[in-house]
C-alpha cells in the first residue's frame, strides 16, 4: 500500500479534478472545516468529522426536483456534469451513507438522490487524524479508498476496484513496513472504547420495551427550543418539504430539508396534527432512530457521529438523552 | 408495497416526482366547500388504481397535495377526486375550469383489497370527507355486488348541508344493493333532515344485525372518529382482524421519502393509508 503526505494527496486530488467534481475537507478563512473545492481553502484532512452532515453532498439542503419551461414542458433535474469524488467521511459517516443509500433506493428509487450518488467515489478518513489527535475508527470498507493516518502520513487503502485503479496514479512511496503499521493501527482501532455503542443500544432496548415513560419525554421536551439543529446536522435525517418557485420565467419545484421538531411538520390542511405537542416531537426524534427504524430496517439509524450533541444548545443530543435514559431506567 | 401505476411511471421515465399533466373533464359542486373533479388521462388511458388509493395532485406554483380517489376503477375512462377547499393547493384547484390541466402522480398507497373482502358482509362506515375514498369502494361494490355478501353503508356528517355526494346517497339508499343508514351531528335552524338519525355516527352501529363471523367493517373518517367507532364495533363482536381503516396523514411525496406521514416505523403513504386494524394496534399515535 502507498503512504502519502497531505501534499501528495492534494496533488492527487487536483489531478482528478478534470474527471470528477471534487469535495474534500478544506479550512475556510474563518477556520471552519467544510466539504468544498480545493480552491476554497487549504486541504484539512485532520480534525475529525466535518461539522456539517457529509451526506449533504448527495442530499443537499436545497435540490431541484424538476423545472417547467415557458412552453409547459417538464424537464428533469440536470444530470451531474461530472461524478462526485468526496473525501472525508469517517467510519460513522460511511455507516450513515450506507443507510441513506438503502433508504433512498427501497420501494421507490429516488432519482434525484441517485443522480448525484451514482458513479460517486468515496474516500474515507481514519486513524490518527481526529480532533485534538483523537483516533478515528478504521472503516475497513464501505468506501472506495480509505486514508488511514499513522500520525505523520496517510496509508492509502483502496477497498474497491475503482479505488485501486484511481490510486495507481497517486505519486507516493510504498509503505514499506510489510503491513506492520496497518496491523498496529487496526489494533488501536479495535481497542477504541465502545461505551457510546453500549449506552445507545441499551437505551434503544429500554425504549422498545416501553420502559421510558412520557414524563421523561415531557422533561426533555421542555429543554428543546425547536431550533432544528439536530435534524440539520444529522447525516441520517432525510425529511424534506417541497415547494415551487418562479425563476427566470420558469417554474422550478425544489425540495428543502425539513425538521420533525417543528409544529407544522405533520399538520394537515384539516388542522389535525398528530405531532402537535413538543413532547410528541421530541419522542419522535429519538424513537424514530432507536426504535421505529430498528423495526423497519433491522438496526438503529443513529450511527453515533455525535453531530446533534455537538450542535444542540440545550444538551439534548441523542447521546446525552440516551445516557439519561440508561441512568434512570436501567 | 404500493406501486406507481405503469402508465404514469413510463410517461415520466422513472422520475418519481414528475407529474403527468391530465385534463379536468368536468367539475361538480358537492357543497359550498367541496367539489368533485373528473380527471382524464392523456389518450384515454386508465389510471390503474384500486379503491382506497390516492394520487398526488400538482398545480405548478402552488405545490402538490395528496387527494383520495373517489371513483371506482370499474368506471372507465376517467377517475374522480372529491376535494375540500382547505389549503393552498386545493384552493387553487377550485379556481381551475373544465379543460384545464393538472399534474397527477400515482396512484399510491395500499387499498381496500377486494380479494380479501370477497364473500364477506361489509359494513362501510364513513364520516365527513371520509366518504370520498369510501365512494371508490362503494362504487366497486355497486358494480360487482355478486363478489360480496350483505352491503351496509353508514355515513355521518356534521349537518345535512355538509353531506358529500348527496345524489349518490339517495341512489345508494334507493338501490337493492345497499342497506344505508345516515346520521348528522345536528340540524341547523331552518334546515331539515328526514333521511336518517340526528346524532354521532356511532348511534348507527348498535341497531345493526350482523353475521359477526362473516363481517368486515371498513372505516374512513376524521381522526377523532376512529376510536369511538372501533369501540362500538368491538361491542358488536368484531375483532381487529375484521376491521379495516384508512388513515389520514400529511403526505408530501407519496413515495415514503419525505417523512411527514410516518407513524412510528410505518409510512402512511406506502404502508397505508389502508390498514387492517390488527396491523397497527399498539402503534402509538396511529389511531
Amino acid at each position: 500500500m502507498k503512504r502519502a503526505t497531505t501534499q501528495e494527496l492534494k496533488t492527487f486530488f487536483e489531478s482528478l479534478g478534470t474527471d470528477y467534481d471534487l469535495r474534500a475537507p478544506v479550512k475556510l478563512h474563518d477556520g471552519t472545516r467544510v466539504l468544498g473545492g480545493l480552491d476554497e481553502g487549504p486541504l484539512a484532512l485532520e480534525g475529525g468529522k466535518i461539522p456539517q452532515k457529509p451526506t449533504s453532498v448527495f442530499f443537499p439542503q436545497f435540490d431541484e426536483v424538476f423545472m417547467v419551461s415557458k412552453d409547459g414542458q417538464f424537464h428533469a433535474a440536470e444530470p451531474v456534469k461530472k461524478p462526485i469524488f468526496v473525501v472525508g467521511f469517517t467510519a460513522q459517516d460511511l455507516d450513515c451513507l450506507e443507510f441513506i443509500d438503502k433508504f433512498f433506493s427501497e420501494n421507490y428509487r429516488d432519482d434525484i438522490y441517485f443522480n448525484k450518488r451514482d458513479g460517486a467515489v468515496l474516500v474515507g478518513v481514519s486513524g490518527k487524524c481526529g480532533k485534538d489527535g483523537e483516533f478515528l475508527k478504521i472503516a475497513g470498507g464501505k468506501c472506495d479508498i480509505e486514508l488511514i493516518s499513522d500520525g505523520e502520513c496517510f496509508i492509502v487503502h483502496p477497498h474497491t476496484d475503482k479505488g485501486k485503479a484511481l490510486v495507481e496514479s497517486l505519486k507516493a512511496s510504498e509503505c514499506g513496513c510489510g503491513g506492520v503499521k496497518m496491523e498496529t493501527l487496526k489494533e488501536e482501532s479495535d481497542a477504541l472504547p465502545k461505551d457510546d455503542e453500549e449506552t445507545i443500544d441499551k437505551a434503544s432496548e429500554l425504549i422498545r420495551a416501553g420502559k421510558v415513560p412520557d414524563d421523561f419525554w415531557n422533561e426533555i421536551a421542555t429543554r428543546c427550543i425547536a431550533c432544528t439543529s439536530c435534524n440539520l446536522a444529522c447525516p441520517t435525517c432525510t425529511c424534506f418539504e417541497v415547494y415551487d418557485r418562479e425563476q427566470d420565467g420558469k417554474m422550478v419545484r425544489q425540495r428543502i430539508w425539513d425538521s420533525c421538531q417543528l409544529d407544522g411538520f405533520m399538520r394537515e390542511a384539516s388542522g389535525h396534527n398528530p405531532a402537535g405537542l413538543q413532547m410528541q416531537r421530541t419522542h419522535r426524534r429519538i424513537h424514530h432512530k432507536l426504535a421505529a427504524d430498528v423495526e423497519r430496517w433491522g438496526h438503529r439509524t443513529c450511527m453515533l457521529c455525535g453531530r446533534c450533541d455537538d450542535v444542540c444548545p440545550t444538551d439534548i443530543g441523542i447521546k446525552s438523552v440516551c445516557k439519561e435514559i440508561v441512568e434512570r431506567y436501567s | 408495497m404500493s406501486v406507481m401505476t405503469k402508465t404514469i411511471a413510463e410517461e415520466t421515465g422513472g422520475q418519481i416526482y414528475q407529474p403527468l399533466l391530465c385534463k379536468i373533464g368536468s367539475k361538480r359542486v358537492l357543497t359550498p366547500l367541496e367539489t368533485l373533479f373528473r380527471i382524464e388521462l392523456p389518450e384515454g388511458r386508465e389510471l390503474g388504481h384500486r379503491p382506497g388509493q390516492f394520487v398526488q395532485v400538482s398545480i405548478l406554483g402552488y405545490g402538490e397535495a395528496p387527494i383520495s380517489i373517489s371513483s371506482s376503477p370499474t368506471r372507465k375512462g376517467y377517475f374522480e377526486l372529491g376535494v375540500r377547499n382547505a389549503g393552498t393547493l386545493t384552493g387553487a384547484m377550485h379556481e381551475l375550469k373544465e379543460g384545464d390541466k393538472i399534474g397527477i402522480r400515482g396512484p399510491f398507497g395500499t387499498f381496500f383489497d377486494a380479494e380479501k373482502l370477497a364473500g364477506k358482509d361489509l359494513v362501510l362506515i364513513a364520516g365527513g370527507c371520509g366518504l370520498a375514498p369510501m365512494r371508490s369502494l362503494i362504487q366497486y361494490c355497486e358494480d360487482r355486488p355478486s363478489e360480496f355478501g350483505k352491503l351496509t353503508i353508514l355515513y355521518g356528517a356534521k349537518t345535512p348541508g355538509d353531506r358529500l355526494y348527496k345524489e349518490d346517497l339517495v341512489e345508494w339508499g334507493n338501490s337493492n344493493t345497499f342497506a344505508c343508514n345516515y346520521a348528522v351531528d345536528g340540524v341547523p335552524d331552518g334546515a331539515c333532515f328526514d333521511e336518517g338519525q340526528v346524532g354521532l355516527i356511532t348511534v348507527l352501529i348498535p341497531p345493526l344485525s350482523l353475521d359477526v363471523q362473516n363481517t368486515v367493517a371498513v372505516i374512513v373518517g376524521p381522526p377523532v372518529m376512529y376510536k369511538f367507532v372501533i369501540a362500538e364495533l368491538k361491542k358488536k363482536g368484531l375483532t381487529e382482524e375484521q376491521i379495516v381503516v384508512s388513515l389520514e396523514r400529511y403526505m408530501k411525496c407519496g413515495v415514503g421519502k419525505c417523512g411527514h406521514c410516518a407513524i412510528e416505523h410505518l409510512y402512511c403513504c406506502i404502508d397505508g393509508p389502508v390498514f387492517w386494524l390488527n396491523e397497527i394496534s399498539g402503534i402509538r399515535g396511529a389511531i
